[in-house]
């Protein structure tokens, strides 16, 4: 369907200049029109290498179209990474050349779309749990999208997507407690993140949980073959991931004090460090909070 | 003319965020204090002498008034060990002052009005008690807990483990954050 549409697209702007083309430009638009995408693809990949056709903004669009339809014909193909990557250098390079803005449109929302499968590659990378990958893709996306807009602020995407890698060093961690790579990992994307917005809940609130559950996960494995010096060395370890932890989880708290998940984080947090007071001051706003009447809908 | 035949906007997947769980206190596994003092409890039993020939044979007996969670670690982790050649027996007692003859007997800060009625029960008796609440040392507790520095630790009273017959080991008295002579 998109294939068609694009044809149509191109049929159209041609409409006024094609009798101008040369050859090479016309049989490739006709193979592309057939469905011909690989025999449009040499001759196209022919004609951008020639003086007459290298500098055309037209020979550029064709061919980024083509390369685009190539990769959505196959994605996961054993090609679909270059085909993407050439029609995304193709477009970038007709927008580049059409300084009469004739193909502009088509050549941006083109582009605009591979940019999108990149992002989404790497959410489908991270659901995988695949960091390697997720990071090798959200890399060509923002690499991508600042090529044809140098100035646009990918900020936004920057604390999603580290907030979501985040989540998986998380879960590679609770998955295999004794590496400790996954956990610094983790800490380090979401500081990331902190950095970018220091008011953002999902980091503050994951980062001191993290801390938390890494301290509680430590006393956890004591044993009785733990001596008293062990285990006061132990807790004095942990004492250290629960300090930690508590400023951000209070960050979390002050940003959204209706939270249940932060107040029992707090008293968590607090009990553990032995401090009952607090720990059963914030226990108290919990339990405050669940006696209250379910909102009417 | 033009937009309808541009490609069809492409929808950016949402990225999977996942809001952390924090360990929950209350559950036994997670209850960081308990964890603590039931290693503590068993380090104890291993570093005091039971003095009383009558004890030194059979179950070794920690008994535990209150606190659920302390009584759940020591199940276990440690109900299928033994002091010496006695194995452990772990026992959930009921909050009352006739508490069953046990070589340890922990009472939580939740049964503090316990306390007097259970002071007069042990009295003379071989029964090593620990406590957690201020000032139990001077009551007749042998072991209370405490919290210092943002860590449990303990403190004895040899003066109330002679009472019980109880010799307290070097190790157990040097690693202790006080020592009541």
């Amino acid at each position: 369907m998109l294939c068609r549409i694009s044809t149509s697209f191109l049929a159209l702007c041609w409409a006024t200049m094609v009798m101008a083309q040369s050859d090479a430009l016309v049989n490739a638009n006709r193979k592309y029109q057939e469905g011909d995408l690989a025999g449009a693809r040499v001759l196209l990949d022919e004609a951008v290498r020639e003086h007459e056709f290298s500098g055309k903004p037209e020979a550029w669009v064709l061919r980024g179209f083509v390369y685009k339809d190539l990769y959505k014909k196959d994605p996961l193909g054993r090609d679909g990474a270059f085909f993407r990557e050439e029609a995304l250098a193709s477009l970038f390079v007709s927008t580049e050349l059409d300084t009469a803005r004739e193909f502009s449109q088509s050549s941006i929302q083109a582009y605009d779309f591979l940019t999108k499968t990149l992002y989404n590659d790497a959410a489908r990378a991270l659901n995988e749990l695949d960091q390697d990958k997720a990071l090798a893709y959200y890399g060509k996306y923002k690499q991508a999208v600042l090529r044809l807009a140098p100035g646009r602020d990918l900020t936004e995407r920057d604390i999603e997507f580290n907030n979501a890698l985040g989540t998986v060093y998380t879960k590679r961690f609770n998955q295999a407690r004794e590496q400790q790579e996954w956990f610094d990992k983790a800490v380090s994307t979401y500081r990331q993140v902190l950095v970018l917005d220091p008011a953002n809940y999902g980091a503050n609130y994951n980062l001191a949980t993290l801390f938390y559950n890494r301290g509680v996960y430590n006393i956890q494995r004591i044993s009785s073959e733990n001596d008293i010096p062990s285990l006061q060395r132990i807790q004095e370890v942990s004492r250290e991931f629960f300090n930690e932890a508590l400023p951000y989880m209070l960050k979390a708290f002050e940003m959204n004090p209706r939270r249940r998940e932060t107040l029992l984080g707090l008293e968590g947090i607090y009990y553990s460090l032995q401090d009952e007071r607090q720990s059963d001051h914030y226990r108290a706003l919990y339990e405050a909070l669940e006696a209250e009447p379910a909102p009417e809908k | 003319m033009v937009a309808s035949i541009m490609p069809r906007s492409l929808l950016l997947l949402v990225l999977p965020v996942l809001m952390l769980s924090a360990s929950d206190p209350r559950e036994a596994d997670k209850d960081t204090s308990a964890i603590v003092q039931a290693s503590y409890i068993y380090n104890i039993a291993k570093l005091v002498e039971w003095k009383d020939p009558a004890l030194k044979s059979g179950n070794f007996k920690i008994g535990v008034i209150g606190n659920t969670n302390l009584y759940q670690e020591l199940i276990k982790k440690y109900a299928t060990k033994s002091i010496g050649k006695q194995p452990i027996e772990v026992l959930k007692l009921p909050r009352s002052a006739e508490a069953e003859p046990c070589h340890i007997l922990f009472v939580g800060q939740a049964d503090l009005a316990l306390m007097p009625a259970l002071y007069k029960q042990i009295k003379g008796k071989p029964t090593l008690l620990i406590t957690e609440y201020q000032g139990a040392l001077e009551d007749g507790s042998v072991i209370n807990f405490v919290r210092v520095d943002n860590t449990l630790k303990y403190e004895i009273s040899l003066v109330n483990s002679r009472q019980h017959k109880l010799e307290v080991g070097v190790t157990l008295k040097q690693l202790a954050h006080h020592v009541e002579e």
